[in-house]
């Protein structure tokens, strides 16, 4: 009786097997990403709430190199056109164009990654700001920090795609594996997105 | 379109690794699918776009982050105001383009654009809020 009444449920799952109509690792992630807002927004939100209240320099109109920071930017962008190409071409087979734009992609996050550390080194040795420095050094070093936390393990992410597929451990079928991989590399690159102009370009 | 609706593919095969592929392509020719029968990923509703339009998106981020920059040294010549306007609608047009093209909440089910859209809105709303009681608008 019970498996009567039960019966038109289950025949509104879908092949995937969920109650959603989509895999639970997809719909995971972008919970996931979806959380991660309130991340990102409370360091965001405490690096405007000390905006313009430290007592001593440096401020951020004296260290910021904002043709430099645009060129990095700029390649994160590209990293994410390089992370669509690959699922297209995974999508469509093509392990070797897959390994490229992955790579590419991975190649572009590291370019970024020592972007930021170049940044950090000059702001730290020839701008004497450290995260202890002021207001304006604790909360900068600390949101842009866990920016390129995530864009590493973005890096790492991605390298790991590339590996298995070098070692014929991804097919077309694991699609979703990079499509996921895709979204939380996108999501760092939205997240720059709002980072460059909020912190970089608006007004000092 | 609600999350239970059937894709455009019709009926949709299921191959090994859940793709669903539309009727008539064959999974043993997955390396050489025409553009109109890649396989749809899980929670596809309709194709994602294709390389060209990949790259086109790219150029339009590039032309946008470029009208940032170039807006942005223009402080001084122009009311600030007037520069945070520029600059915020730009982000924001920026960031609906990825998230709209590049993570295919366009083509996607709606599901993910709600969760998605939820997040950010909360997000918003919460921080501004807060800034808000903090008198940070006024300065310090």
């Amino acid at each position: 009786m019970e498996q009567t009444a039960l019966a038109p449920a289950h025949d509104a799952y879908d092949s995937h097997g969920t109650a959603t109509g989509v895999t639970n690792a997809k719909l995971g992630m972008w919970i996931f990403l979806s959380s991660e807002f309130l991340l990102f927004g409370s360091f965001i939100s405490a690096y405007l709430l000390y905006k313009g209240r430290s007592h001593t320099g440096p401020k951020p109109a004296q260290v910021y190199d904002i043709p430099f920071t645009s060129t990095t930017s700029f390649i994160l962008l590209m990293s994410s056109l390089t992370m669509v190409l690959s699922l297209a071409a995974i999508q469509r087979g093509d392990h070797r164009r897959f390994r490229i734009w992955i790579l590419a992609t991975a190649l572009f996050g590291l370019t970024f990654i020592g972007g930021q550390v170049y940044e950090f080194t000059n702001f730290f040795r020839e701008q004497h700001l450290s995260l202890s420095t002021n207001l304006f050094g604790s909360t900068f070093f600390v949101l842009t920090g866990l920016h390129g936390a995530h864009v590493t393990a973005g890096i790492i992410w991605l390298l790991s795609l590339f590996g298995l597929s070098t070692q014929g451990r991804l097919a077309a079928g694991d699609s979703e594996k990079v499509e996921i991989a895709g979204l939380y590399w996108h999501f760092v690159d939205v997240i720059w997105i709002v980072i460059f102009t909020v912190i970089y370009l608006v007004p000092k | 379109m609600s999350e239970t609706e059937t894709t455009p593919a019709g009926e949709a095969e299921v191959v090994p690794g859940g793709l669903e592929l539309r009727s008539g392509a064959e999974p043993a020719a997955l390396s050489d699918v025409p553009p109109e029968q890649v396989p749809l990923l899980p929670g596809e509703v309709r194709p994602h776009p294709t390389p060209f339009q990949y790259v086109m998106i790219g150029v339009v981020l590039v032309v946008l982050t470029a009208l940032e920059v170039t807006v942005s040294y223009l402080e001084g010549d122009i009311p600030n105001g007037l520069i945070i306007v520029l600059l915020l609608v730009m982000m924001v047009v920026k960031f609906v383009l990825v998230a709209a093209w590049y993570m295919h909440l366009r083509t996607d089910r709606p599901i993910f654009r709600r969760f998605f859209t939820l997040g950010a809105v909360a997000a918003v709303t919460l921080f501004m809020v807060v800034l808000t009681t903090l008198h940070i608008w006024t300065g310090p």
